[in-house]
């Protein structure tokens, strides 16, 4: 009832607006959904690689950042933050992450938490090519 | 030759003038409340504050926007004890960006355009000025753009429920007699 008369008020233009907003968000999904799991996690303290792993064992590593410890759990093949010493928790509030090119950022500890697959893991992605 | 008597052309300026600052003080207020309300996911925010700067562009114009929006995440920063921190950055290229697109959609929808569409517009460019920053300035990574659709969705919602709370406010301030006089020419955009 009340969703009828809120749709009434909206203009044509209002209308195609929201549903076209609404479309690209489910089509961003699907493309997401769609891309490749990724293999690996990597931690980057400063750009530089402090720490990868599998996505398939199951562990949870102490991080060292700026402000104290970080700890990352691997875990049903996602990675995610479950504990931080920064102060609004936003890597925490981050979730899980699973494919590859996903992050988690915690800029106060200046650590990043990135999945990335099999064949551009490692600092220099590139260079298995250049040598053949 | 201060009277009751004043020239018409005065009064509406001092008027706008004056809604302004209270539009201004009343989204610092929203802005301020909302930074105190704990939020379950990161970057969620419910956009509250940007009524006021819909009312702004809809009852007065896009430089009206630009100044109630503009003035709340200045001061707001400043109460808040952010000015200059990474969030305050986040804070204002998401303001400049929604402000944009509200502005932008106004003057090129017109008629055809009601708040909620350009409520909705104005938090997808929320959206995407934050992440513009924090891909740029802060993180620095081509990975924070997975975290668009997530926001561009939270960005819907929010815009929706803002866009009807301005539509029924700008419904019964088109009432009220300061804003009679100027409900009509509101559309003939500066």
């Amino acid at each position: 009832m009340a969703l009828r008369q809120i749709w009434a008020r909206m203009t044509r233009l209002d209308r195609l607006i929201v549903v076209s907003v609404a479309f690209l968000c489910l089509l961003l999904f699907i493309g997401i959904g769609l891309s490749r799991p990724g293999e690996t996690v990597e931690v980057y303290r400063d750009g530089e690689l402090v720490f990868r792993a599998p996505l398939q064992e199951e562990r949870t590593v102490p991080l060292e950042g700026s402000l104290g410890t970080t700890s990352l759990m691997i875990e049903g093949g996602t990675a995610r933050i479950v504990d931080s010493p920064c102060p609004y928790k936003v890597c925490v509030g981050m979730g899980a992450i699973d494919h590859s090119g996903e992050i988690i950022a915690c800029v106060p500890n200046r650590l990043l938490v990135r999945v990335v697959s099999q064949d551009e893991s490692g600092k220099e992605p590139g260079y298995d090519l250049l040598s053949r | 030759m201060t009277s009751s008597a004043v020239d018409p052309v005065r009064l509406a300026g001092e008027r706008r003038r004056i809604f302004l600052a209270l539009f201004s003080a009343l989204a610092i207020a929203l802005h301020a409340l909302e930074f105190l309300l704990p939020s379950p996911v990161p970057w969620f925010r419910l956009g509250f504050a940007n009524i006021f700067a819909l009312l702004a562009l809809f009852l007065y114009d896009g430089r009206a926007a630009w100044s109630v929006n503009m003035v709340r995440i200045v001061v707001a920063s400043l109460f808040l004890g952010t000015f200059f921190s990474p969030r305050f950055f986040l804070s204002l290229s998401g303001g400049i960006l929604a402000t944009l697109a509200m502005t932008t959609s106004r003057k090129l929808g017109c008629e055809k355009i009601g708040p909620v569409g350009v409520s909705v517009l104005g938090a997808c460019g929320h959206s995407v000025g934050q992440l513009l920053c924090a891909w740029w300035l802060i993180v620095r990574h081509d990975g924070v753009w997975f975290l668009l659709p997530p926001l561009l969705l939270i960005a819907l919602v929010t815009g929706i429920i803002n866009g009807f709370v301005a539509d029924a406010l700008l419904q019964r301030l088109r009432r009220h007699p300061p804003f009679e006089d100027i409900a009509d020419g509101a559309h003939s955009d500066v």
